[in-house]
């Protein structure tokens, strides 16, 4: 810009700063004034309770581990703890959510003297096993939700109507005695809890 | 075409010490070659008389004992034609090290691009360069243990021993006291560490110790995360070229698979990374200003930057910065159709904003009369140190990734590169508003012709063992990632350079000669990617007596130059 010949004082002149009096002012008084977050805003992941069915697809897309699974196995319990201090925002647990229980917010303002304060916990009861009476690392949800969305000739074709309510060892019983043959694997490995313990042991 | 005769004549010139050729993808040239030829085909390449503008980009240092048996070192080199006539290509050269004693000839005692790269795979990886004309440390910590490696495969990522303390500064030359900047400089916000030898006002020599946040993010890629989590992690490995990093490391694990990413997506990638541009270049012009005391245009940058910069950010990815929308074979989101006119406004309404911030930065004497013959880096300098980004243009260097390499949709748009030949502080703001108005161009142009379709395409499991060069233009210069892939979706190596890296090495040269009061605006001239000195101490070594200076203080330092004008 060789062209450019006003002086510094005349530029400074002739720019028309925004009038405050009837302009618009170039800052706002936040806090006190509350700022708008836009739609595509990706604030604090909040699980809606009443939908989730504590499946974990969301704890396995997680990058920033903010996103847990705890298993009670002795009890029969599963629970999705969120904790918002560890996240990063990235919205992947949103977009592997099968259900839409998971949603960012559009809050940001998370400032507490005490980080356990955001934390969310969604607790699932797990299903007991048909055979042996132990809890199955499945949720009674996600059982639901599976006989809901399956159609009903695949859940006939794999016997899954009755596979799905015994607990992991009894169903690689099962699973021995009518499909080693072919050497299918059945169920996703890394849905199972960490250990399998049997009734009444840690 | 003319590409391939350049490569059979350095064929033809190494005859027989090239073991190996392949290509990794049109544009990038892998040899496998013998370690005692490096220095000489480096040198060769980098100083090609048809390819005026190459340059080294990085050395890539790799543990490969469970591939190979042997321990890999790999120099790039960016081989660009200034003219624009023949197309431009990235050569890799490969050579193995030994296992038990991987040393190979220093390139650095050819080019002191290499100088900074071989002292990192000595720190990282135990490496060996003879006859390299410095080996300090560079990246370990001065109490980290010798012997120990941590980019070597056996160290597990999140081991950390303790070591004996060591001094690891230049000497001071004769005669000359020593003004130590940092480890905390108060005009950005990272730490980082000069130390300016000085006869009174002038400063004869430096000294550069940094690396002081080196997180070790290489190695928690390798380690830890799957191809797909590298993305959030790449993002986070700077704060103001985010996407540009994850837009590279992209682009690596997509040559690998071998996929071409949909229109769609390479729009979206492009003009997110333009509003990038846009936002660090505004902020470091209110920086620049800031520095000599112009508060004026420091305000007026960074309230332009937050609207409708940031503001259009946050509405086309959901935040102000870290984008998150990158994953392998494309974007995770699409822009919705209600914002195009958004953006188109915002644009206008900017364009407008910049050229008043131009005429009123141009035109204000202070900032010239500071900026102007200061820090002068000469062509020849800007070459041999590897210098790119901004900082290169303005010393003459005609090369820009975008345009030289048809990354994403820089091929469909007209844009100009900026091309400054002065090579001083002054040189570097013009270049920077005038990209930032070529930036806003290019946004115009993208949103124009972005076309309709997918925003993805999937990609399955990655093959292994393969290796990739994804890059982009980021703000300061060339971002580079190289990725080499692994089994069960991991990646074995992963290796990023950015420009800070190249243009850091070459500071010292641009202060030497220049006073104390003017450091603080050539340090930043570059845009550093560590951020800001928040205390100086000058020590006359003479009297050993310690003046700490706070930032304030610093800062009034260079502000009361401008005063004294
Ligand atoms: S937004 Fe990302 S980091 Fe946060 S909980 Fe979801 S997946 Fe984890
Ligand atoms: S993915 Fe959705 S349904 Fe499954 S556990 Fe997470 S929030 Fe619940």
């Amino acid at each position: 810009m060789e062209d450019v010949k006003i002086s510094y004082t005349e530029s400074l002149i002739s720019w028309k700063r925004p009038d405050l009096r009837v302009g618009v002012p170039v800052t706002v008084k936040y806090p006190l004034v509350p700022t708008e977050k836009p739609p595509e805003y990706r604030g604090k992941p909040h699980i809606d309770p009443n939908v989730c069915i504590g499946c974990g697809a969301c704890v396995r897309a997680c990058p920033a581990d903010a996103l847990t699974a705890e298993w009670d196995l002795e009890n029969g319990l599963k629970s999705i703890v969120s904790n918002p201090a560890r996240c990063i925002r990235c919205g992947r647990c949103e977009e592997a959510c099968p259900t839409g229980a998971m949603k960012l917010t559009l809050e940001f303002e998370l400032a507490t003297p005490n980080k356990e304060d955001l934390v969310e916990v969604v607790e699932h009861h797990l299903t007991k096993c048909k055979k042996c009476g132990d809890y199955t690392e499945f949720t009674e949800r996600q059982v639901e939700k599976a006989f809901q969305i399956l159609p009903k000739e695949i859940v006939d074709a794999n016997a899954l109507g009755e596979k799905m309510q015994l607990c992991r060892e009894c169903r690689m019983e099962e699973s021995v005695k009518i499909l080693a043959a072919q050497g299918r694997i059945i169920g996703d490995p890394l849905l199972l809890p960490p250990q399998h313990a049997k009734g009444g042991e840690k | 075409m003319v590409t391939k005769e350049c490569l059979a004549e350095f064929e033809d010139k190494f005859k027989g010490e090239i073991r190996e050729k392949k290509f990794l993808t049109p544009t990038q040239i892998l040899y496998l070659v013998d370690k005692k030829d490096l220095p000489d085909m480096a040198y060769y390449l980098q100083y090609h008389p048809e390819f005026d503008e190459s340059y080294y980009v990085m050395g890539i240092g790799s543990d490969e004992r469970q591939l190979a048996g042997k321990f890999a070192y790999a120099p790039v080199i960016n081989m660009l034609d200034g003219s624009g006539k023949r197309e431009n290509f990235y050569v890799i050269l490969k050579a193995r090290l030994d296992k038990d004693n991987p040393e190979f000839p220093s390139v650095a005692q050819k080019l002191p691009a290499a100088l900074w790269a071989e002292r990192e795979v000595r720190d990282l990886l135990g490496f060996k360069p003879l006859d390299h004309p410095d080996l300090r440390r560079l990246i370990t910590p001065e109490d980290w243990p010798e012997g120990v490696y941590p980019l070597r495969k056996d160290h597990a990522y999140n081991a950390s021993p303790a070591g004996e303390l060591q001094d690891g500064y230049k000497k001071a030359p004769e005669d000359t006291s020593t003004v130590p900047i940092g480890p905390y400089h108060m005009a950005l916000d990272e730490p980082a560490h000069f130390r300016l030898f000085v006869k009174g006002e002038e400063i004869v020599d430096v000294d550069y110790r940094g690396f002081y946040s080196h997180r070790g993010i290489e190695k928690i890629g390798e380690g830890r995360l799957t191809y797909n989590q590298i993305f959030y992690i790449a993002e986070r490995i700077c704060g103001i070229c985010g996407f540009q990093h994850s837009s590279a490391y992209a682009m690596a694990v997509e040559n690998i698979a071998g996929v071409e990413i949909p229109a769609r997506a390479q729009y979206i990638r492009t003009i997110l990374l333009e509003i990038e541009r846009i936002h660090s270049h505004l902020l470091w012009a209110g920086v620049a200003c800031h520095l000599v005391g112009f508060d004026t245009g420091f305000m007026y940058a960074w309230r332009i930057r937050e609207e409708p910069v940031m503001w259009l950010a946050e509405r086309l990815t959901g935040n102000r910065k870290t984008y998150g929308m990158n994953i392998v074979g494309g974007v995770r989101r699409d822009f919705l159709d209600y914002r195009k006119t958004e953006i188109l406004d915002k644009m206008k309404q900017l364009k407008k904003d910049v050229e008043k911030l131009y005429n009123i930065a141009v035109s204000s004497d202070i900032l010239i009369k500071r900026a102007k013959d200061v820090g002068v880096l000469p062509y020849k300098v800007a070459k041999d140190y590897g210098v790119v980004g901004p900082t290169a243009r303005a010393s003459g260097r005609n090369i820009d990734v975008r345009r030289d390499h048809k990354v994403f949709a820089y091929k469909d748009v007209d844009f100009d590169v900026p091309v400054y030949k002065d090579g001083d502080v002054l040189a570097r703001l013009l270049v920077r508003l005038d990209e930032v108005l070529q930036s806003i161009s290019i946004i115009e142009q993208a949103v124009d012709q972005m076309p309709e379709g997918d925003i993805f395409t999937p990609i399955g499991k990655l093959p292994p063992y393969q290796e990739a060069l994804g890059y982009t233009e980021a703000h300061r210069g060339e971002v580079i990632h190289y990725v080499l892939t692994g089994t069960n979706n991991k990646v074995y190596r992963w290796k990023v350079r950015a420009p800070t890296y190249n243009n850091l090495a070459a500071v010292p040269e641009m202060l030497k000669g220049y006073r104390v009061a003017d450091a603080p605006l050539i340090i930043a001239s570059i845009d550093p990617c560590y951020a800001c000195t928040e205390r100086v101490q000058i020590v006359d070594v003479k009297t050993g007596k310690v003046k700490a200076l706070n930032e304030a203080e610093f800062n009034d330092l260079s502000i009361k130059a401008s005063e004294e004008l």
